[in-house]
């Protein structure tokens, strides 16, 4: 009928991956009375999905569809825009190195190639442990203290090559010295 | 009306529409991909891109503005003056062409859009001849992308117009863009593929090969078509299409604007309702019952004996005499038929055909509607039979008196885009002595039937339906009839005793003087030549 | 250079992201003094100060307020926070650091506007940020500064902290607002602008965090203060930030008075070049706005005039609104400078460039999409050892057609990727010709497939990786 075209018609069970619990779209729902529409709360259902899968599978994008009364392309749609969704698993540790300019100038290119020597994983890859993912941002906003890892939610600063192995054996790594807030988290597991 | 100047020409336009839709309209060409008249303006593919006058910031006089406006976004205002064809104009249209094509494949002898894709034409009026791209082009995936459609994601120009198409008028929002920047696609989400009744209009208003129909995936190349103006009879919308026929063989139905009734769609009920035209079950020799057996007739045979067998069991005036008179005719056809029917028998009976009725009617958000009646001209028919005054009936009546023998003679008329004569339908019209089908399939009731004639579909007649709102619409001839087969208006014309050659036009002027309603038919607004 | 710092006084004190502390040091009288004022008057107050936005296009707040329809029902503030251009972070540090001072701007300015329900957008890479944020909204809900009837004023507005997820151009006030709404940010064709039809199609104002900062102590402090800083056409204290081979990379506060060579060498601010190197460029407003040449280059004859053809010193650029078009800047943007040293590559910056904008363009409009991909394959060629003369020449025109003059496009992204990449090609064409004069024959045919490779079957979602490193 046609050259080789990928069936976009069915999928396989599998490979819409798992999807998310009743309390987290309990949570989801919580955002609604800040919006007049349902459809704004999309950024912060997805924060709170891939909070809880790691990543968005395609099954937590037919959840999310269906919370917010959206045909799930509209939900791939925003999720394929912006870079920090994930559609396929994650590590528990997301190292997000930055690769604007003045990190670049700063060393940044070094800190990529430690991180992918020694965790043998390129951008947007994860270790087969499952301990890392790495991707490459541009700008983190932390110029003044170029160049910067982040590990999930804790920013490393001034990072050199040393610090690149100290931070990645470090199991606190991202762990935050300030108080959180927790209103973008999945609700904790029962 | 505001008067706006183009290129130095003062022309009046409609109120409260783009510049750019004001330029086409006045015959100008002005390239465009993401407009489109029936969507939302993105103004996304800056390929309208137009000169203005405006008030200098400091001195207010009106002069030409440095920058350029996209066209397609700014709505007409009396006394505002424009330009397109100036330098920095054509500095632009031609960058931005020479952008579409540093990742296109450039595989126009295999795209089966070659020959009507805006790709190509702009290319060739605007665009550079060579490309600067050095580098390797990326390839993006071929996609299944529905039951109708194929995406070859290669040759997309992003201009939305499919995504805006099923969100605005479908109202079913299955396309979408993914990614951002250059790698952006359109896709479905996966398992949730185009499925829509009006699926395939996105591969109508894709201004480049990019979304493609299956039905005519390199079927032909498009400029050895030949477009026929149609009125679809898929539904009682009457929506309004153009006919692409080549080597004597429909190939597609493409929707033909009509600003009363479908404006720039079409139902694909309508876009694929062509198939069974070049069945290899249809019936094509006039057939007349001879020692128990249906045996092949000539026409001329056919009309004799059909006037013959009237006079006798119409010499009461007809009142065991129905005609059946299928929705699926032409306002012509049947009134030729019912003129014809009235000489002889009075008092015959006109019966309204067997109407087709599946659901009810679908009303989308801009208002495209798919009736649920799926013949074209019931309307068109009552008319007719109501004219001619005398007994009538509807079908279930017809069907009632027929099951209690209360017929001698019936003429039924079908012409369904399948066969439709089930075996309980049969039953029924056997009760009648001498029945004669014109119809397009066999049935169950050819062993039945003292004449079996072959019919015409809609492509190879001419004619007019009148839709569900009394619209009357005229169709043309896209083939000629099957071999064997004579066109059913061309049949009636001669069983009333006319001579020559059936012009429709010509029948609706005899009908005009009984029948005012068809005095006038109407013509939908000719899209401008340059709008897309 | 005695400046008294404002914006940034309470940074670096302990404990400055408190509520306590932020009143203690005089914090929410500016909301004070607000609050007993009329909304209308508010706003002729605020263009009468001329505060222009700090967010990069410099349009004056109070214009832009007053745009909004008298008759309004619902107004929406969007606060942004989504500070993305490389190298900027003064967002960062003013709510990192001080808190208080922008949800006090944001009071203000929410009161000026009539608005009722307020978002900060912030970037989806603040993580620490957004703790601290959050924490300081509670606060101050819970000292009724925000929520029902503040202060006893009768007026009452919310103010909520929306996290984006990663894309530059959610950092243009439609591609924020639509953001906002929960869709791709994809910028919108304006007439209507966001003060007629903005958010949830209802007018909004889309106000930069540093600009809202200023409004406390427009108020508390005064308008004679408020005139007596900077230049007539660039009021206010302005925030600076220094980043890349510097010695004391950071933010910094200062009337736009000084130069470029200030914020590089003086011991106010970046402190000299690192390791004693010269500067070879400088962005000076964030990436989008263009390159100066540094000093390496020799300085300008005495009295002369400004060529840009000559290879001279650009540094002494004035960091105002105005002056640093003369340098063919597009202008100050958010005056966050990274400084290039002698020893970096000039193709590097180029490549770096490049791909910041191919990777974030929002791929709306046709030039913006092809064209920065384009340049960015271009780009990674000439670093390769395989440029060609035509090769600039061509990337000169890529950029000339993609942003010849703001306002062409959708919205301003190609203006400013255009900008930085003409500049450098432009102002550094020696450099780039000197490594493609070192070239030897067939290097370009040999290059060409093994740089930017077909990229075959672009991944899609669902079990595929999602986007390629672009």
């Amino acid at each position: 009928m046609s050259w080789n075209a990928i069936d976009r018609k069915t999928v396989p069970a599998e490979e819409m991956g798992p999807g998310i619990s009743e309390a987290t779209k309990e949570k989801i729902r919580s955002f609604f009375p800040r919006y007049p529409s349902k459809q704004a709360c999309m950024l912060p259902a997805l924060h709170i999905a891939q909070d809880e899968l790691g990543y968005v599978s395609l099954q937590a994008m037919r959840d999310i569809a269906q919370v917010l009364e959206l045909p799930p392309a509209a939900v791939m749609d925003v999720v394929s825009f912006y870079t920090h969704f994930w559609t396929h698993p994650r590590g528990e540790k997301m190292l997000m190195l930055c690769r604007s300019l003045t990190c670049e100038l700063l060393g940044s290119e070094k800190l990529r190639a430690r991180i992918e020597e020694k965790l043998g994983i390129g951008d947007h890859e994860t270790t087969p442990d499952g301990k890392f993912s790495f991707m490459t941002e541009e700008c983190l906003a932390a110029c003044d203290h170029g160049p910067c890892l982040m590990v999930n939610e804790k920013m490393h600063k001034c990072v050199s090559v040393e610090d690149v192995d100290r931070i990645l054996d470090d199991p606190a790594s991202d762990r935050l010295d300030i108080p959180r807030s927790d209103t973008y988290d999945a609700p904790p597991k029962a | 009306m505001p008067k706006i100047t183009i290129d130095g020409k003062t022309v009046e336009c409609r109120e409260n529409i783009p510049v750019l839709r004001a330029a086409l309209e006045a015959g100008f060409e002005v390239p465009h991909y993401c407009y489109h008249p029936g969507l939302s303006v993105v103004a996304s593919c800056r390929l309208c891109l137009m000169q203005m006058k405006m008030p200098h910031p400091k001195t207010k006089e009106l002069d030409w503005a440095p920058k350029l406006f996209p066209s397609c976004q700014t709505p007409v205002k009396d006394g505002m003056e424009v330009k397109f064809d100036s330098q920095l104009v054509h500095n632009n249209t031609n960058h931005v062409m020479e952008y579409y094509l540093i990742n296109h494949p450039l595989d126009c002898p295999v795209c089966d859009k070659a020959g009507e894709c805006y790709l190509q034409d702009y290319t060739e009026d605007y665009g550079p001849a060579t490309s600067r791209m050095v580098e390797e082009k990326n390839k993006n995936p071929k996609k299944d992308i529905g039951s109708q459609t194929l995406l070859y994601q290669d040759r997309c120009v992003l201009c939305t117009r499919c995504v805006r198409f099923t969100q605005e008028v479908a109202g079913t929002s299955e396309l979408t863009v993914i990614n951002r920047g250059n790698r952006g696609e359109i896709d479905v989400f996966p398992g949730e593929p185009l499925e829509n009744p009006l699926q395939a209009n996105v591969v109508d208003i894709c201004p480049v090969g990019a979304l493609l129909d299956k039905n005519f995936l390199f079927q032909q190349r498009v400029w050895l078509l030949k477009p026929t103006k149609s009125v679809s009879p898929a539904d009682a919308r009457g929506s309004t299409v153009y006919i692409d026929v080549n080597d004597d063989r429909v190939w597609r139905i493409r929707p033909r604007f009509n600003e009363k009734v479908n404006e720039w769609w079409i139902s694909d009920e309508s876009r694929f309702s062509w198939q069974h035209v070049h069945s290899p079950d249809r019936l094509n020799i006039p057939m007349i019952r001879e020692e128990s057996a249906l045996r092949p007739t000539r026409w001329p045979v056919v009309q004799e004996q059909i006037r013959a067998q009237l006079n006798t069991v119409a010499s009461d005036g007809g009142s065991r005499v129905a005609i059946v008179l299928s929705p699926m005719m032409s306002c012509e056809e049947a009134w030729l038929l019912a003129s014809f029917v009235r000489q002889s028998a009075p008092q015959a009976t006109f019966v309204i055909g067997y109407v087709p009725v599946e659901g009810t009617d679908q009303t989308f958000p801009k208002g495209f509607v798919i009736s649920a009646e799926k013949c074209p001209n019931r309307r068109g028919v009552e008319t007719v039979i109501e004219q001619a005054g005398g007994p009538s009936a509807s079908w279930d009546e017809f069907l009632t008196k027929a099951g209690g023998g209360e017929y001698r003679f019936a003429l039924v008329t079908g012409g369904y885009p399948k066969a439709w004569i089930d075996s309980t339908l049969a039953d029924t019209l056997r009760k009648i002595e001498t029945v004669v089908l014109h119809d397009v399939w066999a049935s169950a009731l050819d062993d039945h039937l003292w004449l079996q004639l072959p019919s015409a579909t809609w492509v190879e007649r001419e004619g007019s339906f009148m839709n569900a709102d009394g619209l009357v619409q005229p169709f043309d001839r896209a083939l000629k009839p099957l071999d064997g087969v004579v066109g059913d208006g061309q049949f009636y014309y001669e069983l009333a005793g006319h001579q020559g050659l059936f012009r429709s036009r010509k029948v609706r002027e005899l009908m005009a003087a009984e029948l005012p309603t068809f005095g006038e038919v109407f013509v939908p607004r000719e899209e401008p030549e340059y709008a897309h | 250079m005695a400046y008294d710092k404002v914006l940034l006084k309470r940074v670096g004190t302990p404990n400055s992201v408190s509520i306590d502390t932020y009143k203690a040091d005089g914090g929410y009288q500016g909301l004070a003094a607000a609050l007993k004022m009329q909304p209308g008057e508010l706003v002729d107050l605020v263009k009468g100060a001329n505060l222009r936005g700090r967010g990069g296009a410099g349009f004056p707040a109070g214009v832009k307020w007053s745009f909004l329809p008298p008759d309004r029902e619902v107004t929406y503030l969007c606060i942004n926070a989504d500070e993305s251009e490389p190298p900027t972070f003064s967002n960062r540090v003013l709510m990192e650091e001080d808190p208080h001072q922008v949800i006090e701007g944001v009071i203000i300015a929410g009161y000026a506007t009539r608005t009722t329900t307020a978002y900060i957008y912030m970037r989806g890479e603040f993580t620490e940020q957004y703790h601290v944020m959050q924490k300081a909204v509670d606060e101050a809900y819970a000292a009724g500064y925000l929520g029902e009837n503040i202060q006893g004023s009768g007026w009452s507005m919310n103010l909520y902290v929306h996290r984006g997820a990663g894309a530059y151009v959610c950092g243009e006030e439609t591609g924020l607002i639509e953001s906002l709404e929960g869709k791709r940010g994809w910028p919108r064709i304006k007439p209507p602008f966001p003060a007629v039809e903005g958010a949830f199609r209802k007018p909004t104002v889309v106000n930069n965090i540093e600009t809202v900062a200023c409004l406390p102590h427009i108020l508390s402090r005064g308008m004679d203060w408020w005139k007596s800083v900077g230049p007539e056409h660039s009021l206010g204290p302005k925030l600076f930030c220094i980043s890349g081979a510097v010695n004391r990379p950071g933010c910094y506060e200062a009337p736009c008075t000084i130069t470029m060579r200030d914020l590089i060498y003086d011991d106010a601010f970046g402190g000299g070049m690192r390791d004693g190197k010269k500067c070879k460029a400088v962005f000076p407003g964030g990436l989008s706005m263009g390159v100066l040449r540094g000093d390496t280059f020799p300085q300008r004859p005495a009295g002369s005039k400004i060529d840009l053809s000559e290879d001279h010193d650009e540094l002494d650029c004035i960091l105002d609104f105005e002056d640093i078009k003369q340098y063919g800047m597009l202008g100050l943007g958010t005056a966050a400078a990274v400084v290039v040293p002698e020893d970096v590559d000039i193709r590097d910056v180029l490549v770096n460039t490049c791909r910041f904008y191919a990777h974030e363009s929002c791929g709306q409009c046709t030039q913006c999409r092809e064209g920065t991909g384009w340049m960015y394959s271009i780009a990674k060629r000439i670093r390769a050892g395989a440029g060609r003369s035509v090769d600039l020449d061509l990337i000169e025109e890529l950029t000339n057609n993609m942003g010849m003059m703001p306002g062409m496009s959708i919205c301003g992204l190609p203006d400013g990727a255009a900008w930085p990449i003409r500049t450098l090609v432009q102002k550094f064409r020696a450099e780039f010709e000197s490594y493609i004069a070192q070239q030897h024959a067939g290097s370009v045919e040999e290059t060409i497939r093994r740089v930017n490779p077909a990229a075959y079957e672009l991944p899609i979602l669902g079990g595929r990786q999602m986007a390629p490193a672009t």
